[in-house]
């Protein structure tokens, strides 16, 4: 071909462009997702931390100029941060310059960063002078300093306690590293090089990001490139409205709980009024809790759009429509209220640590919601507890030190409309890989003595929530440290729907059966001693529709696979099997007598949380937030836990009740008062 | 004069590769028999003696890749079994490794295990890490396992415990105990088949080799049988995941070795083709109706893994590594309710198939769009198995130009950029993975799909040159033939690495090395020169994955810790791009590799004269937005040194070449033609 032939083909390229008109956003789509998942790839390849290789606890992106994420990878890193909107970070740094990589971990600063682990970049990228972009992206470090090791805990009550933080600032000005800041940030952490290493892979991802970006720009041209992208947000916000409005018009409320405030707690509450119309959603926060004296506050800013409210919704709309392209244009329909000083907008220095145990529960309520919006397509509640197990324990011959996480406890995934929810893991908890039994068993002296599927664990129904799993292992060392971050669901069970009951909840106990025996529910660090054998069970996904309507043929199967007992067949199915065989004139009886005792509500909450409610009705919780709200910030956790002490025997709290029991502990605290009758 | 014959078994079609001893190659094509395989190599057998006059009594060596085991495992239609595993941990194969396919979704579901979990009995018997045993096994309770699974009607029970790998007694007493109760059963113990540690991987890799074992066996010795009655003297050799070959008798024990048979000895093919004609890096695509597979040759040598995946399973023995980047020629175009325009995953397959081959498919196709834009159509294609009806492609195509509201030629343009742009995302991701760039690759297309889409893919991922081979179709079956007999020994080994582990290091080489000469020699027979290859899978300590660095005999009998530790800090810097010298380093797992190498041919390097090649005619094509005048050529009328610019159609009868404008196009001296992108550089 002569040079001539092929410079004009040249040309005929670029000025046919791939132009990107509507019909052809998906080459656009494809290419930035091609981008992002080259800079996970760079991130995944070059981190140090065996933390990032395992959970992928990590994001990258590309964000437009205003810093909404575009292009986020698929099947790869964290599921929280994808939609992530960078703006008011991006805008605390007064100017941009090629070859800057900006860098937070403050939760206080532009609200990106959520907990101070996170470390967040973010790399301009400039085209003949002009920022057309944004490489964006986190890694969780393992540990950043602070007062315990891995910076994490419940007990931690101010974020400055949860180890540095770096407010938005040049990480790399004009290409050159700023080193004074890297010593800073590495003189105070515990694992100095692990740290280092981590961010240079980020770094490097940065970098990857932008060179896809030029490549595109090279390929598409920059006013394709510049108007594309903001189609691709465009696109998200079109899909997701069309979702929206096949949803009823209406306002749904769901509420769930944690079950301990802080360690040996109360309940916190999570409330959300869900408000459809047409092809937009307000969600109305502002009954959930007052902020708390423990890191389990999630650091919103009060953003109307804040990426850990709307995680439920990414999984949701996602599992409604798969091919949803999933980019910050998907929050664009949603509006959050949030009531300031609350678990979902603490005020600084409200230690935020431990967000993600309350996030996770977020989902569910998100999930609730949505559920009596759409019942027919929407599964039960998955299991909500989303926990990591390490062992610091020590060669009981050699002496050698070794601390190793063992395993993730999960829980069963919530039943679907059409199929039992899956087993071990699922639902929005499916990210996690297990240990090995014989890698733990290797690398840690401890011996595993099982690990399974625990029987009747799923919520029982037409569809069968998934079952949770149940770890045994044995300690040989004196003062092996068991540490369990994230356990909740010991009270208060995942939820079934639509006559579906609710998955059994999560236990802990030491020497089960011995008179040694004690029970762990929710406790994050434990002792153990030689010869302890600890069992940890996690919570059952819950069930679909009535467990009276699954078929026999259905339950005998389950009892076959060791997944339901014969007992549980007969007590939550109804069905009765003798010599391996369904005993049908039995079972129709069985069925009849249990079909007159269901219930009616779309939701089976289970018994830990009808008792709760029976003491605590909605209304009066409802009546202690609106009171809570009108004390100052720092007084309302300490309030709410006097006035529940207050009130721990009492069977039912009303409205009288609860007020009387205020005015008790306030008069306590005539410097309340004051302040109260100063504001009023 | 003898023989050599390769066998590829594909779906659809049966491609042989045939080479007597002046290294002459003959190649042809049958429809494959699925429902009775073996069938179709005995009808090619035939159809050689009939065109060629190949006498099967003159063939004199043999080998053959089949689906058979794979097919089985996808379409689940394997053994009944049962697995006999550790009491406690029954709950194995459900439990897998936790994380789900699709982590966003709330719907999704783990693959449902090959054995339920009714059908796994918990052995009462402990051993522990160090190979000691804490609980001995109770053999009364194995009897009577094995009297339960005869009740459950099994054909073969899986043996896999707790820490087999570091001791098998427990495993090879249940074998012996099943073998005295119930003969007819078959068995296989993970520790024979993988002794690697990680229980679920281990399990998984003898259920699924117990899983396809009775078929596999079945096909081969009806296959043995079959070849003597034709009067092919010389035993047939079965090609395997690895790249290598074996003995047939052997894939009825190791079935699970051949599973990726057919792709291996693609990916083999086109390294040896590649190197022929002097290209290092290849990244080779094989593009089918129904899928599309990429692999890369880096420096001549096809990349290996653990880890593959083979329909909704993952394999885990050493496999030569091939991506899935998409759904091929009949991967489904529709608009959606926001008016993006989307290929795929929904696939038409060869049945009904892409609304052109006139077989009830309605739905519009990739294929169908390089119908109307003019590529395809213009000549015979597969053998003249297939007829292009151009109306029917409009027609389908045209319902999509109605709804994005553009002319028919314009809506098969935009099918075939979108198409091409999934396949570039999916392929960007597995150059990422390997830490390179696709810049410094060739691309070589194969499979009836690949060099008909090969240019615009190039294009949209910078790559230069794409090279056709000669006969795209036989690829696999030539990879068969070159292949060396070969075979993998691993053991788990989970010791730092220092001086004073090296002692116990050694013997497991040594042991190993002793096993693969066993194998080689008297399980294989092969009189060639044995290469061993020595590897370890090494770590950092506290790291939760390893790497599998090439190491040598002489620093394991030399005892030289200090060269294996660097061996595997520079591999980690190569793919990491970090490491950490002063860092405790921790080997998992030893492993050898024997390989005997079979006679390779020696393609004649013909003389390039280098002219213009004349098109048969020219046909109108739509590229860009328009039409252009493209030169049709038949491939087997291009002589070496012949040249041809595009836009062109070379066409052959089992593939179709798209030459874009802008490419040049040379035939190079061993007949491959090389196109080259005059806009790139």
């Amino acid at each position: 071909m002569t040079t001539g032939a092929a410079t004009a083909a040249k040309a005929e390229r670029n000025e046919q462009g791939l132009g990107i008109d509507k019909v052809q956003l998906q080459v656009l789509a494809d290419h930035s997702l091609a981008a992002a998942d080259a800079m996970a790839s760079t991130l995944y390849r070059t981190a140090h931390s065996t933390f990032v290789k395992e959970t992928e606890d990590f994001t990258c992106g590309l964000a437009t100029p205003q810093g909404q994420t575009f292009a986020a990878p698929k099947g790869f890193g964290s599921t929280w941060f994808v939609g992530l909107d960078y703006g008011k970070v991006i805008d605390l740094i007064p100017s941009y310059q090629e070859g800057d990589i900006c860098i937070t971990s403050d939760p206080y600063s532009g609200f990106v960063c959520t907990h101070s682990p996170d470390i967040h970049l973010w790399k301009p990228i400039f085209h003949d002078g002009e920022l057309i972009a944004f490489s964006v992206g986190h890694i969780h470090n393992t540990d950043v300093g602070g007062a315990v090791p891995a910076s994490l805990s419940r007990t931690l009550t101010e974020v400055h306690q949860e180890g540095i933080r770096i407010p938005p600032t040049k990480l790399f000005r004009k290409g050159e590293l700023n080193s004074e800041l890297v010593e800073v940030m590495l003189t105070n952490v515990r694992v100095r090089d692990q740290n280092w290493g981590d961010l240079k892979a980020l770094v490097a991802a940065m970098n990857t990001g932008e060179r896809k970006v030029l490549e595109m720009v090279g390929k598409f041209g920059v006013d394709a490139f510049r108007n594309g992208i903001q189609a691709l947000l465009a696109y998200s916000e079109q899909q997701t409205r069309a979702l929206i409005s096949t949803i009823p018009d209406d306002e749904y409320f769901f509420q769930d709980y944690i079950d301990e405030d802080s360690v040996g707690g109360f309940p916190c509450r999570l409330a959300l009024n869900m408000i459809v119309k047409g092809d937009s959603i307000v969600f109305d926060f502002t009954k959930s809790d007052p902020q708390l004296t423990s890191s389990l506050n999630v650091p919103t800013g009060g953003f109307e759009r804040h990426t850990l409210l709307l995680v439920g919704i990414f999984h949701a709309f996602h599992s409604l429509m798969p091919d949803i392209l999933v980019n910050t244009g998907m929050t664009r329909p949603f509006h959050c209220l949030l009531a300031e000083g609350s678990v979902l907008n603490p005020q600084f220095p409200a230690a935020v640590g431990m967000r993600s145990l309350t996030a996770t529960r977020l989902q569910d309520v998100v999930f609730g919601c949505l559920s009596q919006a759409l019942p027919d397509r929407m599964p039960a509640a998955p299991a909500g507890s989303i926990s990591i197990m390490n062992v610091l324990t020590s060669d009981p011959e050699t002496g050698r030190r070794v601390m190793a996480a063992i395993d993730p406890l999960i829980g069963g995934g919530g039943a679907m409309p059409f199929s039992d929810g899956s087993n071990g893991s699922g639902g929005n908890g499916g990210f996690l890989k297990n240990t090995p039994v014989e890698i733990n068993e290797v690398e840690v002296p401890l011996r595993i003595l099982a690990y399974y599927l625990t029987p009747d664990s799923g919520g029982a129904g037409r569809y069968r929530g998934g079952l949770s799993t149940t770890l045994i292992f044995k300690v040989f060392a004196p003062h092996s440290v068991i540490t369990a971050r994230n356990r909740d669901r010991t009270r208060f069970q995942p939820w079934g729907v639509r006559g579906g009951k609710a998955g059994k909840s999560s236990s802990y106990v030491v020497n089960e059966g011995t008179p040694k025996e004690q029970i762990l529910g929710n406790t994050d660090i434990f002792t153990a001693q030689p010869g302890d054998v600890i069992r940890i069970t996690s919570s059952g996904g819950g069930g679909f529709g009535s467990p009276l309507d699954r078929p026999t043929e259905a339950v005998l199967h389950d009892v076959r696979q060791y997944f339901v007992t014969i007992d549980g067949a007969r007590e939550e199915y109804g069905v009765v099997i003798a010599d391996g065989k369904v005993d049908e004139a039995a079972t129709k009886m069985l069925r009849a007598e249990m079909r007159k005792q269901e219930g009616e509500g779309h939701f089976d909450y289970g018994r830990g949380r009808e008792a709760f409610e029976k003491a605590w009705p909605k209304e009066t919780y409802d009546a202690l937030i609106e009171r809570l709200r009108q004390r100052p910030v720092s007084w309302r956790f300490f309030l709410k836990q006097r006035v529940f002490a207050h009130l721990r025997d009492e069977m039912n709290v009303d409205a009288r009740k609860l007020h009387a029991a205020m005015d008790h502990v306030e008069s306590e605290f005539p410097q309340l008062r004051r302040k109260v009758e100063a504001a009023e | 004069m003898t023989y050599r014959v390769g066998v590829d078994i594909g779906g659809t079609f049966t491609d042989f590769a045939v080479l007597d001893d002046a290294n002459k190659l003959y190649t042809l094509k049958v429809f494959s028999t699925p429902t009775r395989p073996g069938q179709e190599v005995i009808d090619g057998l035939r159809a050689l003696k009939q065109r060629y006059g190949i006498e099967p009594s003159k063939v004199s060596y043999f080998t053959h890749g089949t689906t058979v085991g794979v097919n089985t495992l996808i379409q689940r239609n394997g053994a009944k079994l049962c697995l006999f595993a550790t009491q406690g941990f029954e709950d194995v194969l459900e439990l897998a490794r936790l994380r789900m396919p699709d982590v966003f979704s709330l719907f999704s579901l783990r693959t449902r295990p090959l054995i339920d979990r009714e059908c796994v009995i918990g052995m009462r018997e402990r051993i522990l890490s160090d190979g000691s045993i804490e609980t001995p096994l109770d053999e009364a309770h194995v009897r009577a396992a094995v009297a339960q699974a005869k009740a459950h009607g099994v054909s073969g029970i899986a043996v896999a415990l707790i820490n087999s790998y570091r001791n098998p007694a427990h495993e090879q007493r249940i074998k012996e105990l099943i073998g005295e109760a119930a003969p007819e059963l078959y068995v296989t113990c993970s520790s024979d088949i993988w002794a690697v540690i990680r229980e679920y991987e281990r399990t998984m890799t003898g259920v699924i080799n117990a899983y396809v074992q009775p078929r596999m066996t079945n096909y081969l010795t009806s296959l043995q049988k079959a070849l003597r009655d034709e009067g092919v003297s010389s035993e047939p050799q079965i090609t395997k995941s690895n790249g290598g070959v074996m003995r047939a008798e052997l894939g009825k024990r190791a079935c699970v070795d051949v599973l990726l048979s057919g792709t291996a000895s693609g990916v083999t093919g086109a390294s040896f083709v590649a190197k022929l004609s002097g290209f290092g890096n290849i990244a080779s695509l094989d593009i089918g109706g129904t899928s599309a597979d990429v692999a890369l040759i880096i420096d001549g040598k096809p990349q290996f893994g653990s880890g593959e995946d083979v329909g909704e399973f993952v394999l885990h023995v050493p496999s030569i590594s091939v991506s899935s980047i998409g759904g091929g020629g009949g991967s489904i175009a529709r608009v959606d309710d926001q008016g993006v325009l989307k290929s795929g995953p929904e696939s038409a397959g060869s049945e009904p198939g892409p609304a052109c081959y006139g077989r009830g498919g309605e739905r519009p196709t990739t294929t169908d769009a390089f119908v109307v834009c003019g590529f395809l159509g213009q000549a015979e294609i597969a053998y003249g198995a297939v007829n292009i009806d151009r109306a029917k492609a409009e027609t389908a195509i045209g319902t999509l130009a109605k709804k994005m509201n553009v002319d028919v030629r314009d809506a098969a343009e935009s099918v075939i950029k979108v198409a091409v742009s999934g396949m570039y995302a999916g392929m960007s991701k597995v150059f990422a993975r390997h830490g390179t760039e696709a810049k410094s690759f060739t691309l070589m297309p194969f499979g009836g799909g690949g060099p008909m889409i090969a240019c615009f893919l190039a294009r949209e991922l910078g790559i230069e040159t794409v090279l056709v081979p000669a006969t795209p179709g036989v690829l696999s079956a030539l990879g068969g033939l070159v292949s060396d007999t070969k075979n993998d020994f691993i053991q788990t080994v989970y010791e730092m690495l220092e001086p004073a582990t090296l002692a116990s290091l050694e013997s497991t080489y040594a042991t190993l090395a002793e096993r693969a000469m066993d194998w080689l020699r008297k399980e294989q027979g092969h009189p060639g020169t044995p290469q061993l290859t020595y590897s370890a899978d090494i770590r950092y300590a506290g790291q939760s994955f390893e790497i599998e660095t090439p190491i040598t005999d002489e620093w394991i009998k030399k005892r030289d810790a200090a060269s294996i530790a660097d061996a595997f800090h520079d591999e980690h810097q190569r793919l990491y791009d970090y490491c950490d010298r002063k860092a405790a380093v921790q080997v998992i797992n030893a492993r050898v590799v024997v390989a005997a190498a079979n006679p390779k041919p020696d393609f004649p390097l013909r003389e390039l004269r280098k002219h213009a090649a004349k098109p048969d005619r020219t046909v109108p094509v739509y590229y860009g937005g328009k039409m252009h005048d493209a030169g049709l050529f038949d491939r087997t009328k291009l002589e070496p040194g012949a040249t041809i610019e595009g836009p062109a159609i070379v066409s052959q009868s089992d593939t179709t070449t798209c030459v874009l404008p802008g490419f040049t196009g040379l035939v190079d001296g061993y007949g491959n033609l090389i196109l080259k992108d005059g806009t790139l550089s």
